[in-house]
């Protein structure tokens, strides 16, 4: 009994360690500096900071980014694990190995790159790097390795075209697999914030994070705005993890075994 | 009919194709070419230079003061995320009620954005924030300034804010590694009369290896590219005392655009992590074999 009760004050605590930063930043962004409740922090964020606009960018793009991975990694992952193309072993071990690259390396590049192609500053440039990646490609590989194939070969003997068997047929057997893609692609995108910030300059296209970070630089530090700023950055993502929960604790675990 | 599914086949990959080639690729190789160059952004001329950016890095006391910072960080950070998550999970891997709520709870920092944490962070490590008081209150003497601001206590303070927000998600990991293990095991080790201390020096910790490797590879990489944290939180400073690696190449790339230089520096960052993978990869594997 003591045992018990020594375990849960020990749980606790932990509890309380983890959670007070992200409880504090909720208690200050509806408060005002003479310690009254109100919303008027997040007004004046939303009226004179343009909140709408950079919850809008960061909402489009994760979307966007979200919805891309699905169709491109579902396809890309389906090519590995069913056909016979050239250099298939190849194409997988490069997946792999794309993994292991520190993504400051490509920093430069990608913003001469996104420069001469005029892509700098635009959705564009917050969009097209990240349409595919390699683990959800990895994902959608392992999960389709697991289907039985018998399915598609009925489908096309049945006359049913390709792309037909595809997104009719294999797709919907994926949903799990391609759930747990959506999920972790939405948090990361929605979270991102090195290259938003370095592939954009102006305000038309600044995302949330971008918008807190630029925040803090200028004048005297406003903590309640900033706070009720970071309340609108994580509000949405509080609220995916709350929804799908299981999902992104059954997804991160896989992703570290499946290989 | 073959030959169509064929190329069907390259079709439906050609969206990683491109994008590999793109935004991997080319960068990949383009990024080492300038770093064999002195190109400046506002220079028109550009010139060969072969390895003279990387010679001039090793002894640019900035760039390895980077290096100093970053190794201080991987080597502060990582053994402690290790064990406090390996804890979290032992302690949350037994059926009781509430657990789904801890795990939750304990994983909620991983879920939020690093600009945000480092902003709240800011705030309670400033003078008068709540971590602030706390030290004062339990008479360890912080710094007047608060935390962020002394060169004694900058990075020291971004390195356990990086282990509180780190540890639920390495727990995960643990927790997902924990499972894997067959109760069969723990059954027999109790029937020969193997204490729990035994159970786990003998059962759990060499079980655990894969993911424990895989952690700390992981751990490292993320250690040599932190940079969110510091751009945020100090800019590098005060007085470069949190001037790490990742924030040289965007200070020299991105600020004073010498891209030849910048991109030397980030290639040398490229082979210590690599490097530095491959030892752990194969310490960690001759001592487990043993």
């Amino acid at each position: 009994m003591t045992g018990k009760i020594i375990k849960y004050a020990f749980l606790l605590l932990i509890f309380f360690i983890m959670i007070f930063p992200l409880m504090r930043m909720f208690a200050l962004s509806v408060l005002t500096p003479s310690g009254q409740l109100s919303i008027s922090n997040f007004q004046y964020i939303f009226a004179s900071n343009n909140f709408g606009l950079y919850l809008f960018n960061s909402l489009l793009v994760a979307i966007v980014v979200t919805f891309g991975n699905i169709i491109f990694c579902f396809m890309c992952g389906y090519v590995l694990a069913r056909r016979k193309i050239l250099g298939s072993k190849f194409w997988l071990y490069t997946v792999l190995i794309v993994l292991m690259v520190p993504i400051h390396i490509v920093i430069i590049p990608i913003y001469i790159l996104m420069n001469k192609l005029g892509l700098y500053d635009s959705y564009w440039a917050l969009i097209l790097p990240w349409l595919v990646n390699p683990i959800g490609i990895f994902l959608v590989r392992q999960y389709v390795s697991t289907l039985p194939i018998s399915l598609e070969e009925a489908a096309r003997i049945d006359g049913a075209g390709e792309l037909r068997i595809l997104f009719k047929i294999v797709m919907p057997l994926c949903r799990p697999a391609l759930a747990i893609l959506a999920i972790q692609v939405f948090m990361t995108n929605w979270n991102s914030f090195l290259f938003p910030f370095i592939l954009t300059s102006s305000e038309q296209y600044r995302t949330l994070p971008v918008a807190l970070a630029l925040l803090l630089g200028y004048q005297s530090i406003d903590w309640y705005q900033l706070m009720a700023g970071s309340v609108v950055a994580v509000v949405p993502i509080m609220a995916v993890f709350f929804v799908f929960q299981r999902q992104i604790i059954s997804g991160i675990t896989e992703g570290a075994f499946k290989q | 009919m073959k030959s169509n599914r064929g190329i069907n086949g390259w079709l439906l990959f050609s969206p990683w194709i491109l994008t590999f080639l793109i935004f991997w690729m080319f960068p990949l190789v383009y990024s080492f070419v300038i770093s064999l160059t002195d190109y400046r952004l506002l220079d028109p001329t550009i010139n060969w230079i072969g390895f003279s950016n990387y010679q001039k890095l090793f002894s640019d006391p900035d760039f390895i003061l980077s290096l100093k910072n970053s190794f201080i960080f991987a080597i502060g950070t990582i053994p402690f995320t290790t064990i406090i998550s390996l804890g979290l999970a032992l302690l949350l891997n037994n059926q009781f009620r509430g657990r789904t709520f801890f795990r939750a709870s304990y994983f909620m920092p991983s879920i939020t954005s690093m600009v945000v944490i480092a902003l709240i962070f800011s705030n309670l490590y400033a003078r008068g924030g709540y971590i602030h008081l706390l030290a004062q209150l339990i008479g360890l003497n912080p710094p007047v300034n608060g935390f962020l601001l002394s060169q004694k206590t900058a990075l020291a303070s971004i390195m356990a804010m990086d282990i509180w927000m780190a540890s639920g998600y390495y727990m995960l990991l643990f927790l997902g590694g924990l499972q894997t293990i067959p109760t069969e095991l723990y059954e027999a080790a109790r029937l020969s009369g193997a204490s729990r201390w035994q159970q786990f020096r003998h059962i759990t910790l060499p079980m655990l290896k894969p993911v424990t490797l895989f952690i700390i590879v992981i751990n490292s990489i993320k250690s040599f590219q932190v940079f969110i944290e510091i751009f945020v939180m100090t800019k590098g400073g005060p007085l470069n005392s949190t001037f790490t690696g990742v924030y040289f190449v965007y200070e020299t790339g991105l600020r004073q655009f010498n891209f030849g230089y910048a991109s030397a520096a980030a290639y040398i960052l490229f082979a210590i992590i690599g490097i530095v993978s491959i030892i752990q990869f194969k310490a960690l594997q001759t001592k487990w074999q043993a």
